[in-house]
Formats: C-alpha cells, structure tokens, sequence
C-alpha cells in the first residue's frame, strides 16, 4: 500500500459533535521519519484528531489515513501505531514486569530489548506494582510497552504534561533513541511547547478546530519574526498587512508577522526608523496565531 | 562536553550545536582525530531532534571539519590553524552584533565603543574591574 512518504494525511477531515465542530476541514499531513508536534490552546480538537486516528471516533466528513490505509479499517492499521496518553487507565494491580510480559502477547513483533533498554534507564522496578508507581512513571512504563511493539508510529497524547522535569528529559531521550535510524514516525500532541520546540521537526497548530500553521519547524521559526520598531512617543504606525499581533507602547511599536517580515523590515528602515527583528520561541508563535485566529468557527 | 540548549536564545538549535563545535575546534578543545558523539548520543544528550545532529554533522563534513568514517564514527578532521579565517570572524561577528544593538540603543558614539573594545582587548579588562 502507497503511503506516499506520509505516516498520516487527512483531507478535509470533519468532525462534529451534535452543532459543536470540534474539527474543521483539516488537511494534516505528518511525514513518514518526523517527529510531528501537533499544538494548540485547549480545546482546539488535538485530542479528537487522535481518537480518529485511532479508531475510536469515526470522521464526520473527510478522510484520514495511516501509511496510506483509512484510519478506520481497525487491527491491521492499529497494530501499527502506539499510543500513550496522559493518566491513561492501566492494570493497577499488575506489576511492570507482568504489563511487559502480557503485552509481549498481543503484538506480533516484540521488542524485549528496547523495553529492558528504558527500564534499565530509568530505574523503574520491574517488580512494582503499577499502582505503586509516580505518575512520571507509570507513563515511563506505558511508554515502554507501547516502545516494545515496535510501532512504526507513536503517539504520545499529552504524555509529558504535568510531569516532572526528570521524568519528561526521560520520556524525551526515550522517543529520541527509538527514533533514530529508523523510519519511525512521532506525534506528540501537548502543551509542553519549550519540550517540543527541542524535539519535533514539523508542526501543526490547531485553533479551533482549524489546522491554522502546518510547516516543518525550522521553515515556520525563520519567517516568523517579531519586529520592533522606535519613534517619537505618540507615533501611531500603520500595523503592516498580515500582523498577526500588534503591541503600541509609548516609544515602540511590536508587530509579529508570520511572512514577509524582511520586506517590512527593510520599508520601515527606509522610513528611517529604527527597526529590529527578533526570532520568536514556539511558544510566542502558538499563543499569536491563536490570539489572531478568527473567532468562532463553521 | 557540550553545553546544553539554549532554548530562550532564539537561535535555531542546528546554529548553537554548529558553532559549539567550530568554537570548540578554534579554541583547541577539540583537535584533529578525536572522536564526536554518535548522532542519536548527542541528539539524546541535547535532548534535541536527531535529523537536527545529523544536519550538523553532515554539513560540516561537506565543509571539511568533520569526517565520518563509515561505522565507526565521526571524528574531527580539520586542526584549529585550519579552520577558515572567515569562520572564525563569522562566530566573532555574530557575538558583535549584539554587542552593536545595545551601542546603537544607548546613543553611544562609536568611536568610544570601539575605544572600549581596544581596551578591554589589551587589558582584559572586565565590565566588573571596570566599575570599581
């Protein structure tokens, strides 16, 4: 089956719950080899996306593939994707060593190695019972089963949110060892923006259900610049087309601009006004677009 | 041997591992034949994207600095006399430039700026000697 270099595309995928359009018309494509961050505020419908993915909740309108199969064609393309998500429900009573045993049963490649690998690690007791475990651990041990079957895509579903920082390095350098040299594929969906500003390489901000930004990384952190802009006190500068946030202080002037920013840069300069351009964190960049996004959605 | 991330500076990640290691290579720290970290070690150990290591590694070995040998690793193939006069001004530069924003903000004169720079080369002299 063709996967055309994408681990998941959706066309106009749609999804609503009764009049609420918790997707809307997102066109996502995660390519094969990526770690993918997939952000947005609350509610923005990352969670839903991935519950398609999973077969758990059936589109509205639209397509969603894996590897090229629809999402919803069950075991065969399920079996290929692994899933931890934040406070997932687990066998409480059993003991690492038993989850590892018991899942090593229901897939039909099992890493042994790569589980003992993160354990070891980690130094999580494989004698202990899950319900013993910190909630850094307990996902540390999700996450080391769900390594184990050797998915050919991980998704980590808020997985690093409210953790400590020890346990998300850990959970980070564990998704960058199963990565490399392999045509694995990541999704992480989440808040943790400073976390995955370090290990993703494309992104896909939803606002709202819309796909507002899919670019890799590095593309989107180039063009997207904050300029900053001196003049006489009073000034009302004219906010450039496609501002996406406009700060006016008494003696300067903040523009984000998510294109086009050398042009701007280069107009206002020629203006003879004193101009800078920052680069903004991922973090910046999320909480302009949402604030710029068009409110309401459908 | 690597300094961790700078995730507040702003620089793109590939750019801080990059001059990391032609600072390093210019300062001696790293001398022709010692070996780098494997790409997923120090992708592990930045705890950054490993296709961000890889970029690095294999755009130095175009550049000459690096060289991989195949399945054994990478290693340092250029001496610090070597490394390109032009590199060395390019990592100066960059750290000038910031230097030269705040000149430009505080309204200094350039001439003392650059006074400032001539002494403090000289003498060494330090921001905190210099107060006291």
């Amino acid at each position: 089956m063709s996967d055309n270099g994408y681990a998941v595309v959706s066309q106009r995928l749609t999804k609503c719950f009764g009049r609420k359009v918790a997707l809307d018309c997102v066109d996502i494509h995660v390519p094969v080899g990526s770690i993918y961050g997939l952000v947005g505020p609350n509610g923005a419908g990352k969670t839903t996306l991935i519950r398609c993915l999973l077969d758990l909740l059936r589109p509205t309108r639209g397509s969603l593939t894996v590897f090229g199969c629809d999402a919803s064609r069950g075991p065969t393309v399920r079996r290929r994707i692994g899933h931890v998500a934040a406070l997932q429900p687990m066998w409480e009573w059993m003991r690492v060593r038993e989850l590892a045993k018991f899942m090593s049963g229901c897939y039909p490649r099992w890493n042994a190695d790569a589980v003992s690998r993160l354990l070891d690690r980690t130094g999580i007791d494989r004698g202990a019972r899950i319900e013993t475990l910190s909630r850094g651990q307990r996902t540390l041990a999700a996450l080391a089963v769900q390594i184990g079957h050797d998915p050919d895509l991980l998704i980590l579903d808020e997985a690093l949110t409210g953790l400590d920082p020890l346990a998300r390095r850990e959970i980070l350098r564990s998704v960058i060892e199963m990565m490399h040299g392999q045509r694995r594929t990541v999704l992480i969906a989440g808040q943790d923006l400073s976390d995955m500003e370090r290990i993703c390489d494309h992104v896909g901000i939803l606002v709202e259900g819309r796909l507002v930004v899919e670019a890799p990384l590095e593309a989107l952190r180039l063009r997207t610049k904050r300029l900053r802009v001196s003049h006489a006190p009073d000034t009302q500068l004219s906010t450039p087309a496609g501002a996406t946030s406009v700060e006016r202080g008494l003696r300067e002037t903040r523009f984000v601009l998510g294109d086009g920013a050398d042009d701007v840069l280069h107009e206002l300069r020629a203006q003879g006004l004193q101009t800078d351009a920052d680069d903004l964190s991922l973090e910046e960049i999320v909480v302009c677009l949402a604030q710029s996004a068009p409110a309401g959605v459908g | 041997m690597f300094d961790p991330i700078d995730t507040k500076s702003g620089l793109p990640f590939y750019r801080q591992i990059t001059d990391q290691i032609h600072r390093a290579v210019a300062a001696g720290k790293l001398q022709r034949g010692d070996q780098l970290p494997s790409v997923r070690e120090l992708a592990m150990q930045l705890l950054v994207n490993p296709n961000t290591v890889a970029k690095v590694y294999r755009d130095l070995e175009r550049d000459g600095l690096l060289r991989a040998r195949r399945g054994q690793g990478t290693y340092i193939a250029a001496s610090a006399s070597s490394l390109a006069e032009r590199e060395r001004s390019r990592l100066i530069a960059e750290q000038l430039e910031q230097v030269a924003t705040d000149v430009r903000a505080f309204g200094m004169p350039s001439e003392s700026a650059v006074d400032l720079f001539r002494d403090i080369l000289t003498n060494g002299r330090t921001a905190k000697e210099g107060l006291s």
